[in-house]
């Protein structure tokens, strides 16, 4: 049981980090992004390439994730960011599916649809990590760390920068802010950070594939945002307990069909979602102003 | 500075499909006086606005800002030589609080940080002060602008250009709406500014306004400048005032 809830514990740690770096462009940019799990995906195969087949351990093997996902976020937001929403949802919708392709078919590198194998345990400064408490420990770490650069980024001016734009556009544009450069920054920081998650992924598994990086993982970090409040900084953490506990949670309800949870989750996401719009449109950590906002943690 | 050429336009047309917005419009606006565009619905003078900002590229002609053309420039970038404006819909930055869209005002670096350090710091934390007190929200500072009165947030896109440390500002329509005392308060801030140095383009409809606060008047009409002046020549022009009132085809 110890270790049923160690391992639940990494798994929610590593989406929490998902879902509050999609929050810091969702919620405080006002940027809308399906692609989240590609940056993920990028940190995941990047830092088991790096520790397979350079031995990196996981400081090295997380900046070579950063490094990459920054890179390649880069190529979405250039062209993407330079024009008003809705055509980011969709190139980001189709570099989702276009990276997702590269990642089937890049065998190479990414092993194909059967994946990597064999990744080794993670290291750090020589120490082993393998036993899953120190990973444990290391994901929160990471967690905390990147919940405090971006509640500092989001304090600061280029945090005020980005909720201009959020709020409009054009006014932000009047007042001299460059707008598409603030988005690609921001766009940056964020798939930057999410491939921490991954990194931390690809150590915990020791095997990913192309699976962990789909569609509907992008959606399910949305719920986490929505569910758990966006612009605020421990909505998205909340979310990512609520949304991970759930199937969990299910396992227990008595005379339910063990085939049949994957359905009713699905219909509990949805029903959650309805009502927190009609009763709770700013999530569960929410407040009705964004001043209480700020004031919560 | 006061009756320097701060801004020039230069033959400036702009159409919309068969519709000529701005026909071939020169027009400058000196430093340190207010300026008022008037005219008719449909005489151009927001799409001038926006010629002059950058929000529009015109067709035709060039448009300098203190001497240096900003024709093609991006609006952010006319924006930091220092060219402010505010909107008729008011485009504030509706969840952040007041005093947020001060200081968002004064920040227009683009990095993760500002440039300057302390000092620049300081000094921007100086300007926020000033326009909040300035535009008398103190007592507002920590409201969102979208919980605010009408009155409070035509004063808060006010307070927010007066942060920006704009030399010019193009004002849509700022006193539209405003209760008399809010109105004096208006007039009185704005007349404070353009003796600091500040000069002000206003485009306004109701004439007492225009009348109380103009130095000079430039009067458009389907997108053709038609007179500019002193306020009392171009108010008694019986012509314009027919056009003005829609009585007559000019």
């Amino acid at each position: 049981m110890f270790t049923y809830i160690v391992n639940l514990a990494i798994l929610i740690g590593i989406n929490a980090i998902l879902a509050v770096t999609l929050n810091f462009i969702l919620g405080y940019a006002g940027i809308f992004s399906l692609a989240h799990a590609i940056f993920f995906g990028i940190g995941a195969y990047t830092a088991a390439v790096a520790a397979m087949k350079f031995g990196a351990d996981f400081a090295v093997a997380t900046a070579a994730g950063m490094v990459v996902s920054g890179v390649v976020s880069l190529a979405l937001a250039l062209p993407a960011l330079r024009v008003r929403g809705e055509y980011f949802v969709a190139a980001s919708l189709g570099l989702q599916m276009l990276a997702l392709t590269v990642f089937s078919e890049w065998k190479s590198i990414t092993g194909g649809l059967g994946g990597l194998i064999g990744i080794p345990p993670a290291r750090l400064f020589g120490f082993d990590l393998s036993d899953p408490v120190l990973l444990l420990a290391l994901t929160l770490a990471c967690l905390a760390i990147i919940l405090l650069i971006i509640r500092a980024l989001v304090r600061s001016s280029f945090g005020r920068s980005l909720k201009a734009i959020r709020d409009d556009e054009t006014a932000a544009s009047a007042l001299g802010k460059n707008v598409a450069l603030l988005k690609t920054l921001a766009v940056m920081v964020s798939s930057s950070f999410a491939a921490v998650a991954g990194s931390l992924f690809s150590f915990y598994l020791s095997f990913i594939n192309v699976e962990s990086f789909v569609l509907e993982v992008s959606v399910q970090i949305i719920a986490m945002v929505i569910i758990g409040g966006t612009a605020t900084l421990l909505g998205p953490v909340i979310g990512a307990v609520i949304v991970l506990l759930l199937p969990a949670l299910l396992t227990y309800i008595p005379y339910l069909p063990p085939t049949e949870i994957g359905s009713i989750q699905q219909m509990i996401y949805g029903l959650a979602m309805v009502l927190l719009m009609i009763f709770r449109p700013s999530g569960l950590w929410g407040y009705g102003s964004d001043s209480d906002k700020q004031a919560a943690p | 500075m006061t009756g320097e050429i701060l801004f020039q336009a230069d033959n400036i047309s702009k159409t919309f499909g068969g519709l000529k917005a701005v026909d071939n419009v020169s027009f400058a606006l000196r430093g340190g006086i207010v300026t008022t565009l008037v005219g008719p619905n449909g005489a151009g003078k927001t799409t001038l606005f926006n010629a002059m900002t950058g929000h529009l590229v015109p067709d035709h002609g060039s448009v300098t800002f203190l001497g240096r053309s900003i024709l093609g420039l991006p609006h952010w970038k006319v924006a930091r030589l220092g060219v402010g404006r505010t909107f008729q819909d008011l485009k504030l930055f509706s969840h952040m609080t007041v005093e947020e869209n001060v200081a968002a005002a004064t920040e227009s670096g683009s990095w993760l940080w500002q440039t300057g350090g302390r000092a620049a710091k300081a000094e921007r934390t100086v300007r926020i002060e000033r326009a909040i007190d300035a535009t008398q929200l103190q007592r507002r500072r920590n409201a969102r602008a979208i919980d605010l009165s009408y009155a409070e947030r035509k004063f808060l896109s006010i307070a927010r250009i007066m942060a920006s440390g704009a030399r010019l500002w193009l004002l849509d329509e700022p006193a539209s709406g405003l209760d008399r005392g809010s109105y004096d308060r208006f007039v009185s801030l704005l007349r404070t500014e353009v003796k600091s140095g500040v000069t002000i383009c206003i485009i306004e409809h109701n004439l007492d306004i225009v009348q109380s606060i103009s130095d000079r008047i430039a009067f458009l009409d389907q997108g053709k400048l038609l007179a500019e002046g002193e306020p009392k020549t171009i108010l008694s022009d019986p012509a314009l005032a027919a056009i003005y009132f829609g009585e007559r085809a000019p």
